[in-house]
């Protein structure tokens, strides 16, 4: 697993685990309620973006069961369609904690708090693929110059950062190397989009790529990875600086992490086809922010 | 012969149907017709209203996608939009920008993104409406996508229209199957009906080609229809029509058989009189042998008296019994038939004072052409009428001549001419019915002795005074045994 950060090794009772469903990652509980901060204490807003699984609110459903079961608090599971929104929410303390992606968190690192890292087989690693369609003739970056290429989220780092960065190593500009570049808010449709032939390569995340390859062969075989990255942070449960280490994150950090122990909590990691979650060492993302260091004032 | 002719000629059993055929298999093409196209007019307005209902829906569902060219956006809308519990399925999908570029398409490997829309694919929508290609069994129809009253985009939406095209097929193929079934059916009914309805002409026809060829039977009760009160009617007219021409024939018959008897008669004062000439020489002779009988001369003189008067009257009695016996006369014509009638004639020409003038040319030896009874017959009812018309002391004539061809005979009178009523009876052909008054049957029966052995005859008058009724015979087999 070359180029995966370091584990946290501090982590305090809670194994981790990580868990993330979907294309976007970046859940969150987006909050986007007026009631003043401190009304709702018996309630934790989970925020999330899109999921990449057909069952979708059977997931959802599933976890908020889970959730709220295991940390005794109601639970309220919140999806917006972008990580900028999940982010913009959590930043501003109207979420009390969201599935993230890593390159939002390295962004507001200063201002957020991991709370626990999903396991991908056994590890709070992932990949980034760059994929094309499966018949396609192509062995490098370079012969994808001309494409209409799909990126995931602006704010994704499997989705748009790690080929970004791979872009400006070399010297390219995305503008000028792809003949256009789109969004599709999604691993899924990122997917959708290259199997269509509507974009000829696009950026996926590796682990949404694998899981549904299992869900969707169908959709999925029309496409293939033309180019694995190095491992990085799997997409991260994070709160808030203000909120870390209150009760309710605490019970939050201890339902996740102990999620594998427990019949409900099994379940919907096998529905994520995770392994768990763990507490990680924010050195994990050290891979993510050295891209998003490298990037900084280009973009 | 011309095909008209050709129908004309067929039977009426074959015409109707074939009629009903015809009108039905033409009033199936007019309905058909008219079913397929009102059927295909319902279709394209299904089909509009169902393309109106997917392209309102996609553009209000793209249309901000559009303004901000964003392709996936565009693709996503179409992707959602896709309806999949309908029968008319959009098969493609195709949104192009503001620049005519392709944004999305339902099929981006077809239809590249960010390309030129190709212009055959263009070219087959036309206007706003639905255009159906049976070709390729496709509805084409596109949607402008306007905002703020700006054209900021199109979009192009194909159908597959098979099941509205196999639905005109099925519908085509159960009006063709049904059309033909009532068809065969009508046309069979037709020719059941119209076998049933003409067959109690045929059997009329039937009857009345036996009755034509002198055979008339009744139409028996069995052959009534029982529901036909029409035919029955018929039928009863054409049995009252057969009975009353039998009755008319038996009467003729009788009418005939009186006339002969009345000839009988006539002639029966006469040949009495034959019989009672000889019989007072004979009454004489008896009593000169009674009373002279030994002497020889006288004896012989008497006896000769006797055997001359005798076989004057055999020869009256046999002429008679040969004439009104006409079974004895079923052999050839022979001279001595016409000695027989010279001899039957004479008792009523000696009352009138007339004589006979008679001459054979040519002779009958060997001749087996012509039965002896209904010529003598004929001949003699020439003859006594030939006395009739010819004033006392006249001269009546009877000329035979045998030639290659046949008989001649010629009865000519002295009277003052043949009436033309008469002459009719004898030359008209017209004319075959008995005489109603009873008037000329003698003539009659001789006409119609003539008609069956096929001769001919002429009335011609030399003078005004002179009249000649001529009976050709020709020569042939005849069969005829019972004429008179």
């Amino acid at each position: 697993m070359s180029g995966a950060p370091p584990l946290n090794a501090a982590c305090k009772n809670w194994s981790r685990r990580a868990a993330m469903r979907l294309a976007g990652i970046g859940a969150v509980c987006a909050w986007a309620g007026s009631r003043a901060y401190g009304q709702e204490v018996q309630k934790i807003r989970f925020g999330l973006t899109p999921v990449f699984l057909t069952n979708d609110l059977e997931l959802l459903d599933a976890l908020q069961a889970y959730l709220s079961e295991a940390t005794g608090y109601q639970i309220e599971l919140i999806t917006r369609r972008t990580y900028q929104e999940i982010t913009a929410l959590l930043v501003s303390g109207q979420l009390d904690a969201a599935w993230i992606c890593g390159y939002p968190y390295v962004h507001y690192r200063d201002k957020l708090e991991l709370v626990a890292v999903p396991d991908w087989n056994g590890k709070p690693f992932y990949r980034s693929y760059l994929i094309v369609a499966a018949d396609r003739d192509a062995d490098s970056l370079e012969d994808l110059a001309g494409d209409i290429h799909a990126f995931s989220d602006p704010d994704s780092n499997s989705g748009f950062l790690v080929t970004r960065t791979l872009l400006y190593e070399r010297g390219l500009d995305p503008d000028v190397f792809f003949r256009k570049t789109m969004f599709t808010y999604g691993h899924r449709n990122v997917i959708r989009a290259v199997a269509s032939g509507l974009a000829q390569s696009g950026s996926v995340d590796g682990y949404v790529w694998e899981v549904m390859r299992e869900i969707e062969p169908e959709l999925v075989n029309r496409t293939k990875p033309l180019r694995k990255s190095e491992w990085l942070g799997f997409p991260p449960i994070a709160t808030s600086k203000t909120l870390a280490h209150s009760h309710r994150i605490d019970a939050l950090t201890n339902a996740l992490v102990s999620m594998a122990q427990k019949p409900d909590g099994q379940r919907v990691l096998d529905m994520l086809r995770l392994t768990g979650f763990e507490v990680a060492d924010p050195s994990v993302f050290d891979g993510i922010a050295a891209k998003f260091a490298m990037l900084r004032g280009v973009l | 012969m011309s095909v008209l002719a050709r129908v004309r000629r067929l039977p009426l059993t074959i015409r109707v149907p074939a009629m009903v055929v015809i009108l039905m298999v033409a009033i199936s093409a007019v309905i058909s017709e008219r079913v397929l196209d009102r059927l295909s007019k319902t279709q394209e307005t299904y089909l509009q209203g169902l393309a109106s209902a997917y392209l309102d829906g996609i553009v209000a569902s793209i249309t901000p996608s559009v303004l901000r060219e964003d392709s996936w956006e565009v693709f996503d809308g179409i992707e959602r939009m896709k309806p999949t519990a309908d029968d008319i399925l959009p098969v493609e999908t195709v949104v192009t920008g503001k620049s005519g570029l392709v944004l999305a398409s339902s099929n981006p490997v077809a239809r590249e993104t960010l390309r030129p829309l190709d212009a055959d694919f263009a070219g087959k929508f036309d206007g706003t409406g639905v255009t159906i290609d049976p070709e390729t069994r496709s509805g084409y129809v596109r949607r402008d996508i306007a905002y703020q009253n700006q054209l900021i985009g199109a979009v192009y939406a194909v159908f597959d229209v098979s099941s509205l095209l196999r639905e005109r097929w099925q519908i085509l193929v159960t009006l063709l199957t049904t059309n033909a079934l009532f068809t065969a059916l009508l046309g069979f009914v037709g020719f059941v009906t119209v076998s049933r309805m003409i067959r109690p002409m045929q059997v009329l026809e039937t009857h009345m080609i036996d009755a034509a060829a002198g055979s008339a039977t009744l139409i028996g009760e069995r052959e009534f229809p029982a529901a036909n009160s029409e035919a029955a009617s018929v039928y009863r007219a054409y049995n009252a029509l057969v009975r009353s021409e039998t009755e008319r024939q038996a009467l003729a018959r009788q009418l005939a058989e009186e006339e002969k008897l009345a000839s009988l008669g006539r002639l029966a004062s006469g040949m009495a009189h034959e019989i009672n000439n000889p019989l007072g020489g004979l009454m004489n002779a008896v009593d000169t042998l009674r009373l002279h009988g030994e002497r020889r001369n006288v004896r012989e003189s008497s006896i000769e008296l006797i055997q001359r008067g005798l076989y004057g009257i055999r020869e009256v009695v046999e002429a008679a019994l040969a004439t009104y016996r006409p079974e004895r006369l079923n052999r050839p014509l022979a001279e001595q038939d016409f000695a027989d009638l010279k001899l039957l004639v004479r008792p009523e020409l000696r009352r009138r004072k007339q004589r006979l003038d008679c001459s054979i040319d040519g002779t009958l030896e060997g001749e087996r052409n012509w039965p002896a009874g209904p010529i003598r017959q004929a001949v003699l009812n020439l003859l006594l009428n030939a006395a009739a018309v010819t004033a006392e002391g006249g001269r009546v004539g009877m000329q035979i001549a045998v030639t290659a061809h046949g008989l001649d005979i010629a009865i000519s009178d002295q009277g003052v001419g043949m009436p033309e009523p008469a002459k009719s009876i004898l030359t008209d052909r017209k004319i075959r019915e008995v005489p109603r008054d009873g008037s000329g049957l003698g003539l009659w029966i001789v006409r119609k002795i003539a008609d069956d052995l096929g001769a001919t005859i002429s009335v011609s008058s030399e003078t005004a005074s002179n009249t000649i009724v001529r009976l050709s015979i020709p020569r042939r087999i005849s069969e005829i045994s019972n004429a008179a």
